[in-house]
């Protein structure tokens, strides 16, 4: 069984947000519009956090992009009561929508905060609704949603491959957001495969986990930035 | 203390039932106006989508959830107060047990329908109980909404119970002294009681085994929905003294909500020969024992979130203690504390009045502790970019306005259905002691009460 | 005839007309008392006082902990889900659950003792007055034996302010 981890090199990342765009049209999260943005109803899977460190003018931009971290112990499982939040056995932190009945204690027990109440049914401006992905439900209001991996193309690639009677090659699932990325900041793959492009970033001295100590054992890791710019 | 005795009580106690005065229907009008308002609201909630409520990322939890503990926690006044006072056989708990156990019931009502309302979709809500489905799946019984679900279930099938129980005798006095629709209603009501030594044994025994078993329960419930906040990773929420710390919010809240019930059936029913102002003195005691417990729990939790200075913790002390929050803060420390001590500490502000006082602040205090423990931590979880805040929208405060409108409107509708002193109890508080020339009950059978 | 029995001000003559009753070899369990309060102060109102009921909640109590656990471990290993690194069957969380069943197991079972032995209708067990209500204390027998009647009636007018009725 794989399982399945992300590594992000902050050094790469240039918060140039493609990955957020590339994450809404694919896994068909709507658009709340300004207004409702303004009042804290957007829902970005992946979201970059953008951090000023030093005084004016001496100052530095530091981004992070920041999505489910599929964590190993994740705290948002257990609360839930009707199973809608659990573990795949390929270490996947999943979310059933039709199980979902709201009480959002997922989102709550989550230290990343990183799952999205729908507040309304989905909309989308036009025309964007002409561009659904077909493979992603629409979820109705009033379920939690969140970062799936894209979970529809890891399920597409595992097809694939088995109809072809060969094993999933490292590289060959790419999430929205890591096919976006322009600098390639961003790498998935499977963690048990010592040889895989993330399992080799995730054992790098750069590497650490957001919020290690919360003690939810993410499977993202972080490569810390090293450049001075 | 002196009760009237016999024929006396009867009358006093059954006269709410059998007339009937216009104020009645002018605060059903009243309070009903306000439960349809909140009626209105939520069903509007459910038909527009949850987005008109004020709640937004990250804090989802807002006034429901608040609501829902308040609630809670205000049904502890009842068949907990009354158990106890029932086990250790105080004298002075004759009248006033029924009125605290019927807040047990309808606050426990209406608190149970705040996780419903909460609900991002309600009309699903009956997946939280455990039956075979075609679901083919059970509910996470690892969750603590799951175990809310069986607390809140055990807990208000045992305070009804233990609040109809004792109430079968009064059905029976009721059917003898009313007439026509009401005398066969009371009749079905009184399962047909007589009052034979046995019937009156067993209803005793019932009574005690129910008061041993409601304790541990009631002590349960709030500890469990303490637990809905501190099974989860969010800073000043993970702590082990959220138990004790919220079952004595409830005991507190529960005592201050029976006193401002029975202050107003006092007035109200003319009962003042039967809650005397020892009755509120003794409740206001125990009111400043319950300030005094909650000033040490909060400074406990307080201190050592300070020393441990723990940064994500910190960013939420911080908030409550000196930004955005101090001024709730505060005024909630005053409420619950220095008000209550004031008031209920010094003999001559402990009438009914400072009671009453007392008990309003201490409503409103503890209201707004539940509600500072919720918003203010899930604003602020550790990654400061996902720093966020919540204002509360009409919706919100329309049900929330709804919620002490429905348990006025319940209280006032059992005053006038049923006697809201228990009759019997009374009775039986008062008979004089055995005269000499007859066999008295020997040692043997007044310890039997306790025999196992 | 269905009773004879006398109404009485107060639990001392009350007394009186039991313990007549008793030396006319009326078995205790042939006479019936009713009163508006339980009348413990008097020894007439310890008739009836063993009860199994303290047993009954036990045995409630055990049938609703087998309940609760056998809820939570057949469902649970029936449909292992892995949630947060939690064991399938996790005993702490599900120490809850048990203990909730046992206690609503023994507060339904107290209860249903409660019914079944003092509100379940017996069988020519009926006598009952609307005085009792206003505080008389009945003292009575309830489907006397016709030869009895008049010795029961004397016994019963005896206490002082006794008033005898038929029925």
């Amino acid at each position: 069984m794989p399982r399945w981890g992300m590594a992000v090199d902050l050094d790469r990342c240039n918060g140039c947000a493609a990955c957020v765009v590339a994450c809404h049209a694919e896994n068909n999260i709507s658009t709340v519009g300004a207004d409702e943005a303004a009042r804290g109803r957007a829902k970005h899977w992946l979201r970059i956090e953008r951090y000023w460190e030093g005084e004016f003018p001496d100052v530095r931009l530091t981004f992070r992009p920041v999505l489910c971290q599929h964590c190993d112990n994740a705290p948002c499982e257990p609360v839930c009561p009707t199973y809608a939040s659990h573990h795949t056995e390929d270490g996947l932190n999943a979310q059933v929508y039709n199980r979902c009945i709201g009480t959002r204690y997922c989102a709550n027990a989550c230290p990343y905060n990183v799952r999205f109440f729908d507040f309304f049914n989905p909309s989308w401006d036009k025309p964007l609704h002409l561009q659904l992905n077909p493979d992603v439900s629409l979820r109705e209001a009033g379920v939690m949603e969140k970062c799936t991996f894209c979970v529809q193309r890891i399920q597409a690639a595992g097809t694939q491959a088995s109809a072809e009677e060969r094993e999933v090659q490292d590289g060959e699932i790419q999430p929205a957001c890591v096919q976006s990325c322009p600098s390639k900041a961003l790498v998935f793959g499977d963690l048990d495969d010592p040889g895989s492009r993330v399992s080799q970033l995730s054992r790098s001295p750069r590497g650490s986990k957001l919020l290690e100590d919360v003690g939810t054992r993410p499977k993202i890791t972080y490569l810390a930035r090293q450049s001075q710019a | 203390m002196t009760h009237p005795t016999g024929s006396r009580i009867n009358n006093d106690l059954l006269r709410p039932l059998l007339l009937t005065s216009w104020r009645f229907y002018v605060l059903v009008a009243f309070f009903g106006a306000f439960v349809a308002a909140g009626l209105i609201a939520w069903l509007s909630q459910i038909f527009f989508g949850f987005g008109i409520s004020g709640l937004r990322w990250p804090v989802y939890w807002g006034f429901y959830v608040t609501n829902f503990v308040f609630w809670i926690g205000i049904s502890h006044a009842g068949t907990l107060i009354s158990a106890i006072l029932r086990l250790v056989n105080a004298g002075w708990r004759r009248p006033v047990t029924r009125c605290a156990e019927v807040i047990t019931v309808f606050a426990l009502l209406i608190g149970a329908m705040f996780p419903l309302i909460h609900l991002g979709r309600p009309w699903l809500a009956f997946w939280l109980f455990p039956y075979p489905s075609e679901r083919l799946i059970w509910p996470n019984f690892r969750s603590p909404l799951v175990w809310d679900f069986f607390a809140i279930n055990t807990y208000l099938t045992g305070s009804i119970l233990f609040l109809f129980l004792p109430m079968i005798p009064d059905f029976a006095v009721v059917r003898d002294r009313a007439t026509g629709l009401r005398r066969r209603v009371y009749r079905v009501l009184a399962l047909g009681w007589r009052g034979t030594p046995k019937q009156w044994h067993r209803l005793e025994t019932a009574m005690q085994i129910m008061a041993i078993a409601i304790i541990p329960v009631a002590v349960s419930v709030h500890t469990i929905v303490s637990f809905d906040f501190s099974m989860a990773p969010v800073p000043m929420w993970n702590t082990t003294i959220f138990g004790p710390y919220f079952v004595a919010g409830a005991i507190f809240s529960g005592i201050a909500g029976l006193l401002i019930a029975m202050a107003a059936l006092r007035k109200f029913l003319h009962l003042e020969e039967y809650l005397h102002p020892v009755h509120f003195e003794n409740l206001g005691k125990l009111l400043l024992v319950m300030a005094l417990l909650w000033g040490y729990f909060v400074f406990n939790e307080r201190l050592v979130t300070y020393y441990g200075n723990g940064p994500a913790e910190m960013a939420v002390f911080r908030q409550t203690q000196w930004q955005s929050f101090a001024p709730l803060h505060w005024t909630m420390v005053f409420l619950n504390f220095v008000l209550p001590l004031t008031l209920m500490g010094i003999r001559k502000f402990r009438t009914i009045a400072g009671c009453v006082i007392a008990s309003i602040g201490v409503i409103v205090g503890m209201w707004l502790e539940r509600f500072l423990i919720i918003v203010p931590a899930l604003g602020h979880k550790y990654l400061p970019y996902s720093y966020g805040t919540y204002r509360p929208e009409p919706v919100e405060i329309v049900i929330t306005i709804a919620s002490f409108a429905a348990m006025s409107l319940l209280y006032v509708l059992f005053a006038k259905f049923i006697p809201i002193i228990s009759i019997w109890e009374l009775k039986a508080g008062e008979h004089p002691p055995a005269p000499d020339l007859v066999p008295p009950a020997t040692e043997e059978h007044r310890l039997g009460d306790l025999r196992l | 005839m269905t009773a004879v029995y006398g109404l009485y001000p107060d639990g001392a003559s009350a007394q009186q007309a039991v313990n007549r009753l008793r030396a006319a070899g009326v078995l205790d369990r042939d006479i019936t008392v009713i009163s508006a309060q339980p009348m413990e102060d008097y020894e007439f109102g310890q008739m009836d006082k063993a009860t199994w009921m303290w047993w009954f909640a036990c045995l409630g109590g055990l049938i609703g902990l087998s309940a609760g656990l056998g809820l939570t471990w057949l469902t649970e290993t029936s449909w292992p889900m892995d949630v947060g690194g939690l064991p399938i069957y996790a005993w702490w969380p599900n120490t809850i659950i048990i203990f909730e069943m046992t206690m609503l197991g023994a507060i339904v079972a107290t209860t249903l003792t409660f019914v079944l032995s003092a509100l379940w209708p017996q069988r020519g067990r009926t006598l009952y007055d609307p005085e009792v209500t206003e505080g008389q204390i009945l003292v009575g027998v309830e489907h006397p034996v016709d030869e009895l009647v008049s010795e029961l009636e004397r016994a019963l007018s005896a206490p002082p302010g006794a008033r005898v009725k038929t029925r």
